[in-house]
């Protein structure tokens, strides 16, 4: 039976660095190929030695597919293709490969700088890797070979994340990447057609949770914003330049709208005009707000938020400063923060994941005093406040999406195991369906049921439309009789006329032989008599015909009489039929054994 | 040893032990791992050290395992953490005495038996008992608790880290029973080389028979595993266990061998190839080399190709074999050149089958392509080298769409046309011919070829790139060449200028860095140089400049840098064009690499070895506006620059000296005043103070550099301006934060009145002297800050532990985030 496998490298009962390998169809897929960005070693990257042994990735992959441009899902991909060595295609769709060298290379520049950073690549080795990048476009089906196909659906999260199909014959995967089944500020909801794929490959970040509305989350970070702003204190974002930040930029930029406000807003990276202008450029991929208002007024081009020059941390009074890096690990917002950090009026917000060991995790948990450069310490005054914006599908958000692509099975991953452990149960008890969690390192089989497409021959199709009953309908299955003929590697089902013209075969007869013992005590050849005139009453639709050679015959089926010298009362009666008689030789014969009527 | 991180191991312990804490993230865990297996190296702690100095590990490894509720990672790491510390015989004998490693390691040991399903438990248990497999106690640690049982049922665990780890255990374990830490026992019988006593016999077969069990199994993982382990312990196990392994396994091997099996051809070649690195290969009973011809000429015909595109990669290999091999590598291409009337051999008709369909066709291609391109990355001489090229190059032309004069299978030619894999693998694989010199003769259709790569619009770009970077290296090897350079100009530039106009940036970017990477290949070639620059090539690389690629721009900046070097070789003529191109890209660029390319294309015309009067008039913008860049790896390049012509000002030829009039002093206060003029000094100090680490280093460098020369000078010879630079407050700050005994020492030469001056006056002066501002930075400790000073993510233990407890006690979850 054909099978699929699932093997995540990454990704399995965790929400690491995301690398799953599919294989379907005799195909190999690599779907994402992140990066764990706690590690400064070889453990930040996927284990792809165990795809390389005693061969070459070029050799092993069919494809590299990359869902969406965060660094849990591509952070990887520079080392596997020019480290490693991945000479095949990788496919991403056209916002994710504009945006993904940018993140990338933010990257490689912070983590060059420190010390003692080895096995890393370099800025020509992520352009080398973007060149062999081929851009999706969304409900487009790519042929990647022959027989291997993929296709794009929308999945929110961040512009140009997408879900994808992939097929080999009529199996097939989904993939879901991270998705967001509920439109944001500057996104729309993911989607996907009916396309009942053997396994759903979906992320289960927040498995076990119904998010609070993303409205209270919005008005509470505006709530703590404006507070600050009020009392004259300073509020310091720090942001990765693409994603995230963007969303908080219209946020602000509408409520500074509406709230008449004064206090200045800046970004402080020049990376954010080409993040803007990327948003600007893939304005379709945004959500259907965005896109109407476009015409009279480009959402990302905003009044309120500055560039942001690095004296201006110094000024008195109140504002509001998005920097990068989002950990406050290095550059300007660790600069600012080093300022600010002393003002108890001011406040930080950290807005997404921070690794162990930058003063964005420590201060996450608590630290109140941070070791700085030359032994001096910085007493952190300012409020600290973590606000989660990520775009993740809640469970009910899982759940929608698999009642909209019906799958046969479902497949966790990028999620904690006992939370999935909770998704599964429900997904089983509600869908009927198997649902799987894989640990990294694990594989999953399935093994799916394919159907076998068979052409009909047109007699085929007239004959059976003349014996009535209703038209062909894919929706209502019935079946069909006739012959099947494998040739040319194709299947047909054809008349057995048709298939023995065809094959230039003789046909030969089967006749099925049957004796029935029953007393009787006339002769042999009464006996038959009585027998053709109990059948002649009994089967008024049928040819029922009596001999002069001793035997009775009812369509095909042939009836004779002996009996022995020693038992003359019991009667042996030889039945025998074609196949094609098959139910109605049955028949007399159960008849016959019922006896003769008196 | 850091007597505050083990103050903070207490703490540690219980937070971690406590059930009802929520565990750190993984990373911290194995950070904290990392320095517990780093101890002995760094500070000559053993396990038996640390765990008499802290009592609380024991209690910590104990209550983890007796707890009911632990956590999976907790348990993981309690399990690693326990092989590390029972990784010297004394620490094993402390936590034997205890009952710890019972506890840990003996199956039913722990309260929460079914944490055993959770694969990252399993792992950390073969980690654990990887870690402590050092000394004999630990071995019969292992024996004793029928610990060998579990190792083989692990084997075949459905996690593909576990079971490869549980391999490694294995082969730890038969390796080990074999090195001298084992063979100086009292107990030791068996074979002269490495005697083994009884009780190890026994384990060694134990292992070794399950090997050959699972070779002669029915089951596919099982054989696989097996194979696995058979090539691990050929590769890293000693004898005797090699050979009495290879002894009991050549019976089954053989009958996998012969069975054909295609699933197993891998696999199968792994053990062989790692017998083949072994003595095995030597001893004829072994018959290794038998072995692998039976692998070529097995089964169906289709794997022997892989089994020789695996041969023909190793290094020690018998000859014939490895000419066997290469004859079966090079059948494929050389089925497609010529028409074989005389189909005789076997292999030929499965051949000539496989390339005529179309699942086969392409796959058996590139495996005789990569086995060619690995056979010349080694310069192998094999037979009919040019010949084999040409086959290679005929290839390359059916691929787009050119019609052999002789027929092949339909099938073929519609599989191979506009075929990606095949263009960018047959590429490479003329790439790496390019090294035998005995095709140099074939060299103008070699180009052919590459230009009807170059041509076609149809090229896919990363096959056009694997085409041009084809050509450079034939570019190259062809120098010597005269008639190189018709082709260039005649027929490979007008094919180049198409290319950086295409549509996509892929292909203009390559096309540019191979521009680059030809003008550099033949620097010193004047009719290169000419024929770029009298060709329209060289205006069409300035018009790249303005490219809407980012990427493309830098590679143009590279490649108008690469082109103006060899026309300053003749002329020493910087075009004013360039260089206000080059500007305009410096201060108004948007993006960061075409501007760090601008700044290397001004470092490489300054190392230059002819003197460009023209560039003088721009340094000093390029400093100022590379220095306030917002990338700082644009600063860290102008610094390079700044290093160069710091190198260039400051040192002088010493003949140069003696016909000089002026004294040295005066010529170094002219070189420093021009310095000064150009604005360098100020990138300096301003840089110094950047809020990127790698600036202010570089900077402290250049400055330290500076300060061996600018001592001596007179005060008021280079003066510099405070006023409106960003140093100058920190300048004043960072000297009135100092302790008037520092501020003293920091003033040499004994020139105090004049740092008490500068005391009162620091505030208000507007001026201050170079010697004066170098000495009252502290660079030297300034620099030791900086080199000393944390990398962007803290990595010291203190700052893990610290993290660690505080996230434990962290009752609010901070929801998981992707980044």
């Amino acid at each position: 039976m054909p099978e699929i496998k699932v093997t995540p490298l990454g990704a399995g009962q965790d929400v690491g660095r995301s690398c799953i390998l599919v294989s379907i169809g005799g195909k190999n897929i690599m779907l994402d190929c992140g990066m764990h960005m706690g590690y400064n070693d070889d453990r930040r990257f996927p284990d792809f030695s165990y795809i390389t042994q005693n061969g070459r990735l070029t050799e092993f992959l069919d494809c590299v597919i990359i869902s969406h441009f965060h660094l849990d899902h591509c952070g990887a991909l520079p080392y596997m293709s020019e480290m490693v060595g991945y000479d095949g295609p990788i496919y991403m769709t056209h916002p994710t490969k504009a945006i993904c060298p940018i993140l990338l290379e933010d990257f490689r520049k912070i983590t060059v700088d420190k010390k003692g950073e080895t096995n890393f690549f370099t800025a020509q080795m992520i352009k080398d890797c973007m060149k062999k990048v081929v851009p999706l476009n969304l409900h487009q089906t790519v042929q990647v070979d022959e027989e291997l196909e993929i296709k794009a659906y929308y999945a929110g999260h961040v512009l140009g994340a997408a879900m994808v199909q992939i097929k080999v014959g009529l199996e097939s995967v989904v993939y879901t990447g991270d998705y967001n089944m509920t439109p944001d500020r500057h996104l729309g909801a993911a989607w996907i057609d009916k396309c009942r794929p053997d396994i759903l490959i979906s992320e289960s970040t927040y498995a076990t949770t119904i998010r609070d509305s993303k409205r209270c989350r919005e008005r509470d970070f505006l709530k703590k914003v404006h507070e600050t702003v009020e009392r004259g204190g300073k509020v310091l974002i720090p942001v990765f330049a693409l994603g995230r930040a963007q969303e908080l930029c219209i946020l602000l930029e509408t409520f500074w709208e509406r709230m008449n406000l004064k206090a200045p807003i800046y970004f402080s990276t020049g990376l954010t005009e080409k993040a803007n202008h990327y948003y600007k450029l893939f304005i379709t991929w945004t959500n259907q707000k965005i896109r109407k208002t476009f015409v009279q007024r480009n959402m990302f081009e905003f009044k309120h938020i500055k560039a942001f020059d690095r004296a201006y941390a110094d000024n008195p009074g109140p504002m509001v400063v998005f920097a990068t890096p989002g950990m406050l690990h290095a550059g300007q917002s660790l600069h600012i923060f080093k300022k600010w950090a002393g003002n108890e009026k001011n406040m930080v917000i950290m807005p997404g994941y921070c690794v162990q060991g930058t003063v964005g995790h420590k201060i996450l948990n608590g630290q109140k005093k941070l070791e700085m450069e030359g032994r001096s310490t910085l007493d952190v005054k300012l409020q600290v406040e973590y606000m989660s914006f990520s775009a993740h599908a809640d469970a009910k958000g899982i759940m929608q999406l698999i009642r909209m692509a019906e799958p046969r099975n479902m497949l966790l991953v990028h999620g904690e195991a006992k939370k999935m452990e909770f998704l599964k149960d429900k997904i089983e008890q509600e869908f009927d369906i198997s649902c799987f969690m894989p640990a990294n390192g694990e594989t999953t089989t399935v093994v799916t049921n394919p159907n076998v497409p068979v052409d009909i021959s047109l007699n085929l199709l007239k004959r059976e439309m003349a014996l009535g009953g209703p038209l062909p309908d894919s929706k209502r299955p019935r079946t069909m009789h006739g012959t099947l003929i494998m040739k040319d590697n194709s299947l047909r089902l054809v008349s057995p006329e048709q298939a023995l013209k065809e094959l230039g075969l003789s046909e030969h007869q089967l006749r099925f032989t049957c004796r029935v013992q029953l007393h009787d005590s006339h002769s042999d050849s009464d006996t038959l008599g009585r027998i053709y005139t109990y059948l002649k009453s009994a089967l008024k639709n049928y040819g029922v015909q009596h001999l002069p050679d001793s035997t009775v015959i009812v369509e095909s089926i042939v009836i004779k009489v002996t009996s022995s010298p020693e038992e003359p009362n019991l009667k042996v009666i030889l039945l025998s039929w074609s196949y094609q008689d098959e139910e109605l030789g049955s028949f007399l014969s159960t008849l016959l054994k019922k006896g003769l009527p008196s | 040893m850091d007597s505050e991180c083990l103050s903070f191991l207490p703490r540690i312990c219980v937070a971690l032990a406590d059930p009802r804490q929520s565990p750190p993230d993984d990373t911290s865990l194995e950070k904290l791992l990392d320095w517990f297996k780093d101890l002995p190296n760094q500070r000559n702690v053993n396990g038996e050290g640390l765990l008499q100095q802290q009592p609380c590990l024991l209690e910590f490894i104990s209550s983890v395992c007796k707890c009911k509720d632990t956590d999976h990672a907790i348990l993981s790491f309690t399990l690693k953490l326990t092989g590390l510390l029972a990784a010297t015989e004394q620490g094993f004998s402390l936590l034997e005495e205890e009952g710890l490693l019972a506890c840990a390691f003996k199956r039913g040991g722990w309260c929460a038996p079914d944490l055993w399903h959770e694969p990252s438990v399993r792992s950390g248990w073969l980690q654990g008992l990887l870690h402590t497999l050092n000394h004999r106690k630990a071995l019969e640690f292992v024996r004793e608790n029928g610990l060998i049982k579990v190792l083989l049922h692990l084997q075949n665990d459905p996690s593909l880290f576990v079971s490869s780890l549980a391999n490694e255990v294995l082969v730890n374990i038969l390796n080990f029973m074999t090195s001298s830490k084992m063979s100086n026992s009292s107990d030791a019988v068996g074979s002269a080389q490495c005697p083994l006593g009884p009780d190890w016999v026994s384990v060694s077969s134990e292992i070794i028979r399950a090997g050959v069990e699972a070779l002669g199994s029915k089951k596919h993982p099982q054989v696989i595993q097996g194979l696995k382990l058979l090539s691990l312990v050929l590769s890293q196990c000693g004898e005797p266990i090699r050979s009495m392994l290879w002894k009991d396994v050549l019976v089954p091997l053989e009958v996998l061998i012969n069975g054909g099996s295609g699933l197993l051809t891998l696999p199968l070649m792994t053990v062989l190839q790692a017998a083949v690195r072994t003595p095995l290969l030597s001893q004829s009973d072994c018959k290794v080399k038998e072995l692998m011809e039976a692998m070529l000429g097995a089964g169906n015909g289709k794997d022997c190709f892989q089994c020789a595109a695996l041969i023909v990669t190793l290094e020690k290999c018998p000859e014939e074999l490895k000419r066997k091999a290469i004859n079966i590598i090079l059948l494929p291409l050389r089925c497609l050149s010529t028409q074989l009337q005389d189909i005789e051999k076997e292999l030929e008709i499965v051949v000539k089958k496989q390339l005529s369909q179309k699942s086969s066709c392409i796959s058996l291609l590139l495996q005789s392509l990569s086995g060619i391109t690995e056979l010349a990355h080694t310069k192998y001489p094999f037979e009919d080298i040019p010949q084999v090229t040409c086959s290679v190059m005929l290839l390359l032309r059916i691929c787009s769409g050119h019609r052999p004069s002789f027929s092949l299978p339909s099938i073929v030619s519609t599989q191979l046309i506009g075929c990606c894999k095949v263009q960018r693998c047959g590429l490479d694989t003329l790439d790496a011919l390019s090294v035998y010199n005995e095709n140099l003769d074939l060299r103008h259709e070699v180009f052919g070829v590459l230009l009807e790569y170059l041509q076609n619009p149809d090229s896919h770009a990363t096959v056009l790139k694997k085409a041009l970077q084809a050509a450079v290296r034939w570019v190259g090897v062809c120098s010597p060449f005269p008639d190189l350079l018709q082709f260039i100009s005649r027929d490979l530039f007008p094919a180049l200028e198409k290319r950086t106009c295409d549509l996509r940036w892929e292909v203009r970017d390559s096309t540019l860095e191979f521009i680059t990477q030809m003008t550099a290949a033949l620097r010193g070639n004047t009719g290169y140089a000419e024929v770029l620059h009298t060709s329209s090539m060289f205006s069409i690389l300035l018009s790249s400049l303005a490219d809407v690629e980012g990427y493309v721009r830098a590679s143009a900046v590279g490649a108008v840098g690469e082109a103006v070097t060899s026309l300053v070789q003749q002329t020493e003529l910087l075009p004013e064009e360039v260089l206000t191109q080059m500007m305009a890209i410096l201060s108004q660029d948007t993006e960061g690499f075409p501007r760090r390319a601008v700044v290397k294309a001004f470092t490489s015309w300054l190392k230059g070895t002819h003197p460009l009067p023209a560039l003088d008039q721009s340094l000093s913008a390029v400093l100022s506006l590379g220095g306030n860049d917002l990338d700082w790896e644009v600063k860290i390049h102008t610094l390079e620059l700044a290093d160069v012509l710091m190198e260039r000002t400051l040192t002088y030829c010493p003949y140069a000296t003696q016909i000089s009039s002026s004294p040295d002093e005066t010529r170094l206060t002219q070189a420093l005043r021009k310095l000064k003029d150009l604005g360098l000094l100020d990138l300096l100090l301003n840089s110094l103070f950047d809020c990127d680490r790698p600036v202010c280093e570089k900077a402290c460098s250049l400055l330290l550099k500076l300060r061996t020369l600018a001592v001596d000078i007179d005060r008021s010879d280079v003066v510099l301006d405070v006023c409106g630079n960003r140093w100058g407050d920190e300048v004043g700050s960072r000297y009135l934060n100092k302790p008037q005994a520092e501020r003293s020492l920091c003033v040499i030469n004994g020139a105090k009145e004049s740092c008490e001056k500068m005391d009162s006056d620091l505030l208000s002066i507007r001026e201050i002297s170079l010697p004066d501002v170098v000495r009252l930075l502290d660079l030297d400790s300034m620099q030791r800050t900086l080199i000393l000073s944390r990398d962007h993510v803290v990595n010291s233990p203190r700052s893990l532990m610290e993290d660690i407890l505080l996230s434990v006690q962290q009752t609010e979850e901070n929801i998981v985030d992707c980044y």
